[in-house]
This record gives structure tokens, sequence and C-alpha cells, in this order.
């Protein structure tokens, strides 16, 4: 039998999930101070890289869409909105969870929480734009748009982080401040974040051309 | 930029305030939407029992992007309506030439409607202003409403095109506009509590804000409206 892509990602992943678990509630050790909750940590930061990065796919794909005009860069785009929306959705619900117990409050006005709900409200914006039918001027101005909201995010970040910031800043230019083994926590579940995303957006473009094939023969049906 | 350029951006301007001045359609209903938020803001706002000289900026801006959710959503929909774009589009030639004019168009529209708003915003809520800066309070009223009105006509151009533009556009402006607010509210905060030193950097920010929406927007034009 030969394995396709597809499963072949896909059995990966069954095997690269459990690992992930394992490594975070095992072999990372229980932070000292924070307990158990910082375990959520890994789940977060992973989750949050995917969102960037599909924001950015998203930008990407835009303006190859403006270019080439290709139905299948269109999909890539709307699919890594969705995506990158259902992750972005785990960050901002996996933050107040440590934030909670940690700052005494569900949420705050820092840099990274506000950008990262900017975030999400453009990508939802995003997301009504491309709804309802994929006709010519839909798809150009979804594109337009996922530009124009590309360009506002380090506006975002950067006039929040002007006002204020309280949010733990684990990634500097001098290193990454956490023990040895929750590093290699983080980057294994920053890797495995990634490989699930690469899965997941194909897969979605596919049933995204599926979409569009059958509401084209709905078409030709009708006429 | 040819002369030409602005002779034409000139021209459908003056078109277009001239239709606003004849039918005062639009902006009248803007203007009596501000006056209804300006008045229900600043009665929760008593009733709230707030200092308000602090509340101030940050119930004035929030009643400015509502108002201009409507104000923006004319510049193009006009057109659309009466069956003139494609002739604008003929009779300009450069797409960035009807960026331009509907920009200026609706940047006038917003400056009309805080011209009744925020005087009337000022009183209903009570500021003592000894220390008001009104230098300061215009610029963030200008650079505020450049940014709004940039951003307000690219996607009245993208949203007229769509079914279910009116409550498209809200929803692609909002999120678009945050840095916008922080900058803009914080500068009348500045300009009403005199603290005009602390705040300059909020200029710059507005600055750059109007600058980088008001480019980008321009390069992408053709492609907005395209066909």
């Amino acid at each position: 039998m030969k394995l396709g892509r597809w499963q072949l990602l896909f059995w990966t992943l069954v095997v690269l999930v459990p690992s992930n678990l394992y490594v975070i509630f095992y072999y990372a050790p229980v932070e000292r101070t924070m307990g158990i909750v910082q375990k959520v940590f890994y789940f977060h930061v992973a989750a949050a890289w995917i969102g960037l990065l599909a924001f950015c796919v998203v930008c990407g794909a835009s303006i190859a869409y403006l270019w080439t005009r290709s139905d299948r860069v269109n999909h890539l785009a709307l699919a890594s909105a969705e995506i990158g929306t259902v992750f972005i959705s785990g960050t901002l619900l996996t933050g107040p969870l440590w934030a909670y117990p940690i700052w005494n409050t569900w949420w705050t006005w820092d840099p990274r929480l506000t950008t990262t709900l900017v975030l999400w409200f453009m990508y939802v914006a995003y997301m009504v734009l491309q709804s309802g039918g994929e006709t010519e001027a839909r798809k150009r101005l979804s594109a337009i748009y996922g530009i124009i909201a590309f360009v506002n995010v380090p506006l975002v970040f950067f006039s929040a982080r002007w006002w204020r910031s309280i949010h733990p800043v684990v990634v500097t230019s001098e290193g990454i401040g956490l023990d040895g083994k929750m590093k290699a926590a983080m980057f294994v579940s920053l890797a495995v974040f990634s490989v699930l995303y690469t899965y997941l957006v194909p897969l979605r473009m596919k049933s995204l051309a599926l979409r569009s094939k059958v509401r084209q023969l709905k078409a030709d049906l009708l006429n | 930029m040819a002369p030409n350029f602005w002779n034409k951006v000139f021209l459908i301007f003056k078109k277009d305030l001239k239709d606003e001045i004849r039918t005062l359609s639009h902006l009248l209903g803007t203007l009596v939407f501000g006056l209804m938020l300006v008045f229900t803001f600043s009665y929760a706002l008593q009733l709230a029992d707030l200092e308000t000289s602090r509340v101030f900026s940050a119930a004035l801006w929030v009643s400015i992007y509502f108002s201009a959710s409507l104000a923006l959503q004319r510049a193009f929909a006009k057109e659309v309506e009466s069956g003139t774009l494609e002739a604008l589009l003929m009779g300009s030639g450069d797409r960035g030439v009807l960026f331009v004019a509907k920009f200026l168009y609706s940047l006038s529209l917003l400056l009309i409607v805080e011209l009744v708003v925020v005087p009337l915003m000022w009183v209903f809520m009570g500021v003592t202003g000894h220390k008001l800066h009104l230098g300061l309070l215009v610029a963030s009223l200008f650079l505020g409403s450049w940014g709004l009105a940039a951003i307000g006509t690219m996607l009245n151009g993208m949203t007229t095109q769509l079914p279910g533009s009116r409550l498209l556009f809200p929803l692609l402006m909002f999120p678009l506009l945050i840095p916008l607010l922080m900058g803009a509210v914080l500068t009348s905060q500045g300009a009403v509590l005199g603290e005009t030193q602390s705040v300059m950097g909020w200029v710059y920010l507005l600055l750059a804000f109007d600058l980088i929406f008001t480019v980008v927007p321009l390069l992408l034009f053709d492609y907005v409206l395209e066909g």
C-alpha cells in the first residue's frame, strides 16, 4: 500500500501529539512558584505562534492572489485565516486560565493581549468578508483587507507597548529565560503545533476547493 | 503628481461638496446621530458620576468613531446608488484621483460633524477646561479624522461592491482603527488636562498612522476599483 502525503502527516501527528503531551506534563519540571498552572504556557505560546504564522501566510497569499488571481491561493489565504482563528482563540482562552491565579485578573490591556485580541477581530472580519459566495470582487477585496490588516499588526503592538506592558517576556534578545527542560518542551510544542498547522491547512484547502466545485456544479445545474 | 492630477481631484471634490450642500441629506442625518450619541454618552456618564475631564476624550472619540461609521459610508455608496461610479472612473482615468478626492470629501464631512459635536459634548459633560490647550485638541481632532477618513474611504470603496455592505463596513473598520484610537484619545486627554509635553509621542504616532494609511490605500486602490 502506498502511503500518501496525507496519511504520512496524519500518522506522524498521531505519534507527535501524545509525545508533546508527555514532554509537557512529565518531562518538563513543574514550575516552583506557579505550580501546575504554568503548563498552560506550552499550549499558549505555541498557539500564539501559529496564529501569527497563519496571519503572515494570509498576507503573503493575499499579495500572491492580487498577482496571480488563482483560486488555490485564495483558498490558502482563507484556510490559513480559519485555522489561525482557531489557534488565536486558543491563545486568548488559555491566557486567562494562567493570568487569573498569577496576575489576579482575567484580562489586562497589555500590548500582547491587546494585539492578540485585535488580531482575532481582524481575522473574524476577514472571514466575514470572505463568506457568502466566491465572487471575483469578494476574493479581490478580501486579499486587499488581508494586506491592510497585516500592516496594522505592528502598529497595534508598538502603540500598545508604548502605553504599558506587564506581560512576561520569556524570549528576549539575550536568550530565553527558561529552565533547559522547559525550553525543550516549549520548542517541542512549537514544532508539533507547526506540523499540525501544515497538516490542517492543505486539508481545509481541499475542502474549500470541493466547496467551490459544488457551488459551480449547482450554478451550472440551475442555468 | 502632475498639476492635472490635482485639478481632477479638486473637480470631483467640488462636485461632492456641492451635492452635499444642496441636499444636506447625509450630513444632517449624521449630525443628528452624532448629537444623539453625545447626549446619550454625557447623560450616562453623568448618572455614573465620573470625573468628566478624565473621561471626556474617551467618550468623545467613541462618539466620533460611531459617527464616522455613518459619515464615511457615503463617498462611494452614493456613486453606486446613482450609477455614476463608472462614469467617474472613466472621467478621472486614474483611480488615485478618485481616492484622494473622496478622501478629502470624507474628511470634510467628518470635520463638519466634529465642529458641532465636540463643543456640545464639552458643554453637556460640564468639563472645566482651565488648562485646556486648544491647539493640541484641534490637532488631535484633525489628525484623528485624517486617519479615519483615509481608512473609511478605502473601506467604503471596497464594501459598496459587496452585498450587506452596511454591516460589513464597521466590522472591517473598527479593528484597523485601534492604534489611531489610542493616539487620539491620549492626545485629546493631554490637551484637556494641559499635559502637552507628555503626549507629543502620541502626536507622532498619529502622524505615522495617517501617513501609512494614506499611502497604502493609495497604492492598493487600483485593485479596489478594478474592472
